[in-house]
């Protein structure tokens, strides 16, 4: 038996050869390529998940508790299954058990259309003895608080200790010490999540919204007790994760489920108040803290008791302080559930909320020691590294920016609309590894790159695609990028930013292997040395010398009957792992209204090789937007009585619109040099703190909580009159 | 097949009132919640009541008549995704607030998340899945496609068909223009200045 390559392997990769190592003069690589299904999406051909129609397809709904604490005493069917064309109905959670947030699964059914589900679901009834709960994280750390979790409301980590803290506080010249918090904000994929099941006897068929097609298998497989080999997940097509779409989840099975006993299809997509609820959110962030500055603008003490709540039951940690280096520093925190629907990664987990708990604070100390806060960050950065390149990008995009413009705190013109400017630096891991892909290449010159990844929308299949033309010398048309689906070889989830370094080294060495196929043909037919082959520019020629070769056409004819068909895995060598960015704001603020209106992001990025420079911006955008939405408008709010989301929709859940996105100057720093690393998340981490400074550079009011909402303003600048933020 | 030409008079054909129905552009907050047909033709002097069960119910789509048995509570959206197959314009918030759902009626853009189906008989309704001549993109598709306007696609659909009927109306809409004209649409992946870039390249360019 071969020895197993899982992920559990410590065996490190074998290293790419060098010729397989990105070209230093690439043809199709870090150019901008238009995404190869942006035809079929504009035209409103792609089918999603939510857009499968399969014969006798019925549609599944999950009632779900209205309560935010309860016990199920008990559950009637009875009436729900006579309804009219009910075909399925099942008890998720049994009398006894607990339901824990609004939104928790109870039951579900199944009809033929979604109209008799929903007229059904009405005579589900269910009995509950409403217990005790927590709506907020005030109330779960109350002294008198009810104990609704087991082993308590919260939970604390380890003490993290750098230095000598108090040694560090008697060398501060200046000490701020305050409180800072960001708050619940949900993903609102457009998509729902959700899928269609279908059964094969004992094989089960799922066209699932995820960001994992071969993690969600795996997940259908557990839940359901079947055999892995007899599930196949599809996602062709997906509106959105943003890191909530992992695993078949609760709605999944219960999907399957129905299926299995009306013995139909059914699609079971969750609505626009269940994705609110239950679908994960981004934990709350707070933190007390105390930090000290030497009198020459060097950071010297830091000590943070932070908490925030992952919902019920879930974690809610994040990195601080952010990036900026404390040598003598202290952290503790506390997670601290209540009822409410659990946290799930949310773009750049943890990240935005650190880096905006931190970067407010480097604002204030900068103005008790007087200095710019551009030039006071950069003396307070980690070694330069290459993926530690900040102090370079402040500078660059400083300039750029026109950062000699801002005026000292406090916008000191007549008039109520005040203007600021802010800054702020994110950092991320990115990288990736364990892809699998496959490629055939057929007599007729056609070219099918296979790998079991999926496109969030960041653009994967075109990559797939692009690195399989470059390796090959081909044009992005001639090539046929098939993902999406299990039936094709492993890759894992998209998540924390690694798909383009997982996919793109396996795509390149697979891609290798099935040229060396091809040239293994083409040697002997042109009476050379295989080894002397390469291609380009849609040849197969010997190296230097293009007119002795053949046409791609050609070259394939030599296979006959018989296709080249390899696999090939992920390698070392071709990607690697750690980003920098920086970014800058520019706000203005009505003082009168409260409004916070942006004029301009701009930002300096790195992801390490750019493999499509249209995609890659338009990532670094959607970043950018994403952290817009957080400073300024989106939050998840609870009635503290009931427990209930008071706005589960998108009209009070708001949501930037084209009119409040500003102008948006992207600088894109390529290091081809350190491979493929990725860049869905860095952008989003840093333009909600960016936004925070610029606001509080424009009114000279510190706002030290988010969302920067018109009602918050105002309070902060009537507070600023009694005495002062500052 | 059916035909391409106007809807015939059938004696189903009947009206509702638009303040019991009405949940479209703008004033949807009517929420998802449906009166009753029986409580929405107590209020409409002289309507029949239709309803609760299905009533046949047709629909001009793309240019095609769509012959569909549908309970009156169906909205366009569902009637079009659900029972015609064309799942081009998307459900997101279903309720009028996203604008993924955007279809033009009669030249004005619509949520048919929050139009009923009926209610729409007889007029001229176009569907993303229509907008394209064959396999050659309308414009604006192609706008969208060359500026990469979109991510992961799913508000889309919705956004072209609301800068469709933009340019169809203001052909030389301004940028200002464009952002108010299209603040009824949602993107969450955030791409709006591509979407603004798709808009402009097809500022005063012929239609197809």
């Amino acid at each position: 038996m071969p020895k197993m390559q899982g992920r559990g392997n410590q065996t490190p990769p074998p290293k790419a050869p060098d010729k397989y190592l990105w070209p230093a003069k690439p043809a199709v690589i870090g150019t901008s390529v238009k995404r190869l299904d942006g035809p079929d999406k504009v035209a409103g051909r792609a089918k999603f998940s939510y857009d499968i129609s399969r014969p006798g397809m019925i549609y599944g709904k999950i009632l779900r508790s209205p309560h935010a604490h309860a016990r199920i005493v008990a559950i009637d069917l009875s009436t729900a299954e006579k309804a009219p064309g009910v075909k399925a109905a099942l008890v998720w959670k049994q009398p006894g058990a607990e339901v824990m947030f609004q939104g928790d699964e109870v039951a579900a059914l199944a009809a033929d259309t979604e109209e008799h589900a929903w007229d059904a679901m009405r005579l589900i009834k269910v009995d509950y003895e409403v217990l005790p709960h927590l709506a907020s994280v005030d109330q779960a750390m109350a002294a008198d608080a009810p104990a609704v979790f087991t082993g308590g409301n919260t939970k604390s980590g380890p003490v993290q200790e750098t230095g000598d803290i108090d040694a560090g506080f008697k060398q501060a010249a200046h000490i701020v010490e305050a409180t800072y918090s960001t708050h619940v904000v949900t993903h609102v994929c457009l998509e729902t999540h959700g899928c269609v099941c279908e059964w094969d006897g004992d094989k089960l068929t799922a066209w699932v919204s995820t960001q994992a097609a071969h993690g969600t298998a795996q997940g259908f497989a557990q839940g359901l007790q079947i055999p892995q080999t007899n599930v196949r997940v599809i996602t062709q097509y997906m509106g959105g994760g943003f890191g909530s779409k992992f695993g078949p989840d609760t709605q999944g099975l219960i999907c399957a489920k129905l299926a299995q006993q009306a013995k139909v299809p059914v699609k079971l997509m969750l609505d626009r108040k269940e994705e609110h609820l239950a679908t994960g959110n981004r934990p709350s962030a707070i933190a007390h803290i105390k930090a000290g500055v030497t009198a020459d603008g060097k950071l010297i003490a830091y000590d943070a008791q932070s908490w925030g709540t992952g919902g019920a039951g879930a974690t809610s940690n994040f990195p601080l302080p952010y990036i900026y280096v404390f040598p003598n520093r202290r952290r503790t925190h506390q997670d601290v559930y209540i009822n409410a629907g659990q946290q799930r990664a949310m773009r750049a987990p943890g990240h935005p909320q650190g880096c905006f708990l931190t970067e407010i604070l480097m604002d204030e100390l900068a103005d008790r020691v007087k200095m710019d806060p551009v030039e006071f960050r950069i003396k307070n950065l980690p070694d330069r590294a290459p993926n530690a390149m900040w102090g370079e990008y402040f500078t660059r995009g400083a300039k750029a920016f026109g950062w000699d413009k801002r005026h000292a705190t406090g916008d000191s013109t007549p008039g109520p609309i005040k203007t600021g400017f802010g800054c702020a630096a994110n950092q991320w891991g990115g990288g990736g590894r364990g892809s699998k892909a496959h490629c055939d290449i057929n007599a007729d010159g056609t070219v099918v790159m296979k790998c079991g990844t999926q496109d969030l929308g960041t653009g994967t299949r075109t990559i797939v695609a692009m690195v399989t033309a470059e390796t090959l010398g081909l044009p992005v048309s001639a090539v046929t990028p098939e993902i999406g689906d299990t039936m094709y070889p492993f890759s894992g989830g998209s998540g924390g930013s690694t798909t383009a370094a997982s996919v793109t080294p396996a795509i390149r060495v697979t891609a290798f292997k099935a040229l060396d196929a091809l040239c293994a043909k083409v040697g002997p037919a042109l009476g050379v040395d295989a080894a002397t082959l390469v291609a380009s520019a849609g040849r197969i020629h010997v190296k230097g010398t293009p007119s002795k070769g053949l046409a791609w056409k050609d070259a394939c004819k030599l296979l006959g009957t018989e296709p080249i068909s390899v696999d090939g895995d992920w390698m070392d060598g071709l990607s690697s792992t750690g980003t920098s960015g920086v970014q800058f704001t520019e706000a203005e603020v009505d003082i009168e209204t409260g409004i916070v209106r942006l004029k301009r992001v701009l930002t300096v990025q790195d992801c390490g090789l750019i493999v499509d420079k249209l995609t890659t911006e338009s990532q670094v955008y959607g970043g950018i937007v994403g952290s817009i939405n957080f400073a300024l408008y989106e939050d998840r709010i609870l009635d503290r009585v009931t427990g209930q989301m008071v706005n589960p929709n998108m009209e009070w859940y708001l949501i930037a619109g084209m009119s409040d996105v500003p102008q948006i100057d992207i600088i894109l720093n390529n290091m081809p040099e350190r491979g493929v690393i990725g860049v869905g998340e860095p952008p989003t981490v840093s333009t909600a703190a960016a936004i925070a400074n610029a606001v509080r550079n424009a009114t000279g009011v510190t706002i030290r909580s988010l969302p920067l909402t018109p009602a918050k303003v105002l309070d902060a600048l009537e507070q600023e009159k009694a005495g002062g933020t500052l | 097949m059916a035909p391409k030409d106007e809807l015939p008079d059938t004696p189903e054909r009947f009206t509702v009132s638009r303040r019991a129905f009405l949940k479209t552009t703008g004033i949807s907050s009517l929420a998802a919640t449906v009166v009753g047909v029986a409580d929405a033709d107590a209020q409409t002097s002289g309507a029949r009541a239709v309803g609760p069960g299905e009533v046949p119910v047709q629909l001009l789509v793309n240019g095609k008549r769509l012959d569909l048995r549908i309970e009156p509570r169906v909205t366009l959206l569902d009637a079009i995704r659900t029972r015609a197959d064309m799942t081009g314009n998307k459900r997101v918030c279903d309720r009028g607030a996203c604008g993924a759902c955007t279809m033009i009626v009669d030249g004005r853009t619509v949520y048919s998340c929050s139009t009923l189906a009926i209610e729409v008989q007889g007029k001229q309704i176009r569907t993303i899945d229509g907008l394209a001549n064959g396999a050659t993109l309308h414009p604006m598709q192609q706008a969208f496609c060359d500026a990469d306007g979109l991510m992961c696609g799913f508000c889309t659909p919705g956004f072209i068909m609301a800068s469709v009927a933009l340019f169809e109306k203001h052909p030389t809409a301004t940028v200002d223009q464009v952002k108010k004209g299209l603040d009824g649409n949602i993107c969450r992946c955030g791409t709006f200045t591509r979407i603004l870039e798709a808009n402009m390249k097809v500022r005063g360019v012929a239609r197809a």
